[in-house]
């Protein structure tokens, strides 16, 4: 604690807080044009100075931490001249656009401009010829950059990718793609976010209107399990298409949040249908004759409670195996860890700074962790370690040590895993039997991962202080799932490890706690929702009768972090949706909504009304979404197993893994992202497989033909098989490396 | 047009043409109005109007306007159906797009889309002004920085519908009128009154 004054006022700064940081808590103004709250201060715009009565000069307010006693002056002549001349400057040359410009009416430079009460130029320079850049799905104006900065600190802190940087050259300055001529990333989009001014923009969304016609609609992305905060900014097209609404574009609240390029810009995928009377008829009698209920996890709280009650009412069964080895996998754990739910969150990895990764494509399956562990990296200088069978380029700037270990052997790797994070740990007799007895030398020799990287794993985390396990999808439907959970509780048990265990959709997690999911048989009469079916009702795939997509229901979510999330209606949906089908069943309730007070407080949701749950985050970067699941306490019964042999994966062997940006059904048929469905292997792969790039094959058994592309950054032998264009889309509901027979189509 | 007419003084007084007209008292008993009623029935005042009209026919000098074939001349801060005007110098459409006079509009009924154009500016691809709803207020001519959308003087809107629209293509000056001299300019707030000097866009003065 450090006391101070701020303009005569006392107040107290926490260790690590600068006085802008202060200064806001406390309610003092002090105006910024380049402070970001979630990365490092750029210190580029020099608005924020302020007075100290130690220092001459005048000191940042944004990147000096306060010392004790000290005496700070916000507002005088000397500073709010200081921060006009600051302006002007500004506002040299700044073409006079505002009319046109996508960002007028939500300007940081016109606000500012304004708030200074700049209304004519004071200096002159000599105007350059600045060449607008298109770069994908973003256009760059450098004449109305005002080099803040803030772009490239979130590129590279949070995001990761590192793709853009300043060109200095004085009144030519300009922000340049880094290392190459044309912008390469994975277009997350947040720099458009961040940038105060009109000069990063959205090229679909430029010029097609205005930041004041745009009614905003708070939600919750659809695409993976991380369950980000956006905005849907929705407005009336014009007359001659009918005055409907449509979708312009996504927003999020940068200044806490990130958005990855999927939740921005992958977003018109609503759908539309009318009220066709003997289809629904139809729909509810094949709903009265099924045996059961296939669906998928794109799905959201209310729904799948609904499910749930009809399969109480009718005694039909409830398909969804992605759900359902992920519901058996936290079982599992939890009759080790004792607790219904894994200790670590987004926030939790951000703050680390020591990371393990293990067992899934975070950069591709779940962006968010993968943001957060680059926040980590660039932080708290975070040691990350990497553990897969397939390397990932996009993470080379954050891991210190990537550990390759073989397709299949997760099981074994975890055992020595836990076995060496539990070393010096305090364990039970029972535990440290388990741990000793491990065949050490098999292990390590089948699943390629020698003694001394373990050794290396625990020489480079020992001084971390708040660590985190991440565990990825691939090992949810692993053969050996189960032990692999136990293992996974009794590391959290007893190391100082916080766990996060990635859900594969949107909501896996909250269909897992709602639902009582059968195995699924391949049986006739099943009704699917997104999912195969003998009738199939959704807005997935080839569906027999449209219901509303994600964007167009209210509802709830559970996201990884065990939060429970509501979404909103962006575009009206004109036709059924699924609580009008059940309604006639006699699961009766005159909203979807109705469900949201009735989630199973048994499993940790609480009794609160959807009207009541909030969605946005406060001026402080509070949280102020929905609320926390509460963690339940669970019976400690589970017995670790002896590791089984370790199976191996020879021959032609693929890992199903989405491109960075697409997910499932939805983002897939979205209009801005990359769909690239090709299958991409190394070189190696290529020649085991016998392929060369460009030629047409299909995988035995599915029926996608899909291109091979010689993909350099890869290496070893397994290739990457993307799944989202798969009808309904998602990653598989199996063990995502498979051995795989190529045919070869045409020539 | 600069207008010298001496002001009127609307004071009632010797000097002045006003004075106060004489006004019977109402009646106020039954019976009064029932006297009223009687006197104002048959007292042939019917006839009176009959005969004005009869005598104007039989003079033939009319001072009717032959509607529609006939039209007043109307002032030039008449405000009604819009126009889009072009710039003098290059043709080109004066809307920038700014979309200003769409959110100005009390009665919500400007509509236009907008996006962009190859050369990387913003193009207006759609204009539509709902007339059924335009009260002609004036307020989107008013707000707009370009002196794009102006009333014109056509006052006919008659529809079978409530709703009925004006585009784009209605709306904007074509191009041979614009060569012909035909485009005029709107002489209301903050333009500057066009005369023989005006040669350029009056943006530029
Ligand atoms: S960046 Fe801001 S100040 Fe510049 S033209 Fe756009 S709205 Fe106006
Ligand atoms: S879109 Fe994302 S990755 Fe690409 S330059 Fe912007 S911030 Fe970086
Ligand atoms: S592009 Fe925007 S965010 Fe980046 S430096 Fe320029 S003004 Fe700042
Ligand atoms: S005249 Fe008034 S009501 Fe009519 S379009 Fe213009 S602003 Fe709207
Ligand atoms: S105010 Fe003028 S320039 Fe702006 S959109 Fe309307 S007509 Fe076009
Ligand atoms: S906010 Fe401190 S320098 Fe910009």
């Amino acid at each position: 604690m450090i006391e101070f004054t701020i303009n005569n006022q006392p107040v107290t700064a926490l260790k690590g807080e600068t006085i802008l940081q202060v200064a806001r808590k406390t309610g003092f103004y002090i105006p910024t044009m380049c402070y970001i709250e979630k990365t490092k201060p750029c210190a580029s715009c020099r608005l924020c100075v302020v007075e100290a009565d130690s220092v001459d000069g005048l000191i940042l307010s944004c990147q000096t931490p306060p010392t004790q006693g000290l005496a700070v002056t916000i507002d005088s002549d000397r500073l709010q001249q200081e921060r006009t001349n600051i302006m002007r400057l500004y506002d040299v040359n700044h073409p006079l656009e505002c009319g046109v410009c996508d960002k007028s009416g939500a300007c940081d430079l016109q606000n500012k401009t304004l708030e200074f009460g700049i209304s004519a130029q004071h200096f002159s320079a000599k105007d350059q010829n600045r060449k607008i850049e298109h770069w994908g799905l973003i256009n760059y104006d450098p004449s109305l950059c005002i080099l803040c900065e803030k772009c490239v600190h979130v590129c590279n802190e949070i995001i990761g990718d590192d793709a853009i940087t300043l060109q200095f050259g004085g009144y030519k300055s300009a922000v340049v793609p880094k290392n190459s001529e044309k912008l390469d990333c994975t277009f997350c989009g947040e720099c458009i976010a961040v940038c105060p001014v009109g000069a990063l923009v959205s090229s679909q969304f430029q010029y097609s209107a205005n930041a004041w016609e745009l009614t905003q609609i708070p939600a919750t992305c659809a695409h993976c399990s991380a369950g980000c905060s956006l905005t849907y900014e929705v407005k009336h097209t014009s007359n001659s298409n009918g005055a409907k609404p449509k979708i312009y574009r996504v927003t999020n609240n940068f200044e806490v949040a990130t958005l990855c390029g999927a939740g921005r810009f992958g977003f018109d995928f609503d759908i539309q249908a009318s009220k066709d009377n003997e289809l629904f008829e139809k729909a509810v009698a094949s709903f009265k004759n099924a045996k059961a209920i296939r669906f998928s996890s794109l799905i959201t709280n209310e729904e799948a409670m609904i499910l749930q009650r009809l399969k109480a009412k009718m005694g039909i069964k409830l398909f969804n195996e992605e759900a359902r080895g992920y519901q058996s996998f936290m079982s599992a754990y939890s009759s080790v860890s004792g607790k219904s739910a894994f200790s670590g969150s987004l926030d939790a990895i951000a703050q680390s700074d020591g990371i393990i990764v293990l067992g899934g494509r975070v950069s591709a399956d779940n962006p968010a962790v993968r943001y957060a562990m680059t926040t980590a990296a660039r932080h708290n200088g975070a040691r990350v370690v990497y553990m897969h069978p397939l390397e990932d380029a996009l993470l080379q700037n954050v891991i210190t040590q990537m550990v390759r270990y073989e397709a299949g052997s997760e099981e074994g790797v975890v055992a020595m895993l836990a076995q060496t994070l539990l070393k010096n740990c305090d364990i039970s007799d029972e535990t440290k039997g388990f741990l000793d007895s491990l065949d050490d030398g098999y292990l390590c020799a089948e699943s390629n991962v020698g003694d001394e990287e373990f050794d290396r794993i625990a020489a480079s985390l020992r001084r971390a202080k708040r660590k985190t396990l991440i565990i990825g999808s691939d090992v949810l439907h692993h053969k050996r799932a189960a032990n692999i959970a136990r293992l996974c509780g009794l590391i959290e048990k007893y190391s100082d490890y916080s766990l996060v265990i990635i859900p594969q959709n949107v909501n896996t997690v909250g269909v897992s706690l709602i639902c009582d999911l059968d195995q699924d048989e391949k049986i006739s009469d099943v009704v699917g929702y997104n999912a195969k079916g003998d009738f199939i009702v959704g807005s997935l795939g080839e569906y027999d009768m449209a219901l509303p997509s994600l964007n167009q229901q209210e509802g709830t979510f559970v996201s990884l972090n065990y939060q429970l999330l509501s979404t909103n209606v962006a575009v009206a949906f004109e036709g059924y949706c699924l609580n009008d089908i059940t309604t006639s069943l006699g699961v009766k309730a005159e909203n979807t909504i109705d469900y949201t007070v009735q989630l199973p407080t048994e499993k940790g949701f609480k009794a609160v009304e959807f009207d009541a749950l909030g969605n946005f985050y406060g001026p402080l970067g509070e949280d102020n979404r929905g609320y926390q699941l509460e963690t339940m306490d669970c019976t400690i019964d589970g017995v670790l197993e002896e590791i089984e042999d370790l199976p191996e994966f020879n021959g032609t062997v693929v890992y199903y893994s989405n491109p960075v940006n697409q997910f499932n059904g939805y983002t897939a048929r979205t209009s801005q992202l990359e769909h690239d469905t090709s299958l991409r292997g190394s070189a190696q792969f290529a020649a085991a497989a016998r392929l060369s790039g460009g030629e047409r094959i299909q995988i035995e058994g599915a029926n996608t033909v899909r291109t091979f592309i010689l993909d350099e950054s890869l290496k070893g032998t397994i290739a990457l098989v993307p799944t989202f264009d798969t009808s309904f889309g998602g990653l598989p509901e199996t063990y995502r490396f498979e051995k795989i027979k190529l045919i070869k189509v045409g020539s | 047009m600069q207008h010298n007419e001496p002001l009127n003084d609307r004071n009632v007084s010797e000097q002045s043409p006003y004075f106060y007209v004489d006004i019977e008292a109402y009646p106020t008993t039954g019976w009064d109005k029932f006297k009223q009623v009687i006197k104002r029935s048959f007292k042939g005042e019917l006839f009176v109007g009959l005969w004005v009209v009869m005598r104007e026919m039989i003079k033939f000098d009319i001072h009717t306007v032959q509607y529609p074939k006939e039209k007043l001349p109307i002032g030039p801060r008449y405000r009604a159906v819009h126009k889009l005007l072009r710039l003098w110098e290059s043709g080109y459409e004066r809307c920038i797009g700014c979309g200003l006079c769409e959110k100005i509009c009390i009665s919500d009924c400007i509509r236009m889309d907008t996006k962009i154009d190859e050369n990387s500016r913003k193009e207006v691809t759609e204009y539509s002004i709902n007339l059924g709803r335009c009260i002609f207020c004036g307020y989107c001519a008013e707000v707009c920085p370009e002196l794009a959308i102006v009333h014109g003087q056509r006052y006919e809107n008659g529809s079978e519908q409530r709703a009925h629209f004006v585009i784009k293509d209605d709306m904007l000056t074509p191009l041979d009128w614009l060569t012909s001299g035909q485009q005029a300019e709107f002489p209301g707030f903050g333009a500057i009154t066009p005369n023989e000097s005006v040669t350029k866009t009056p943006l530029a003065y």
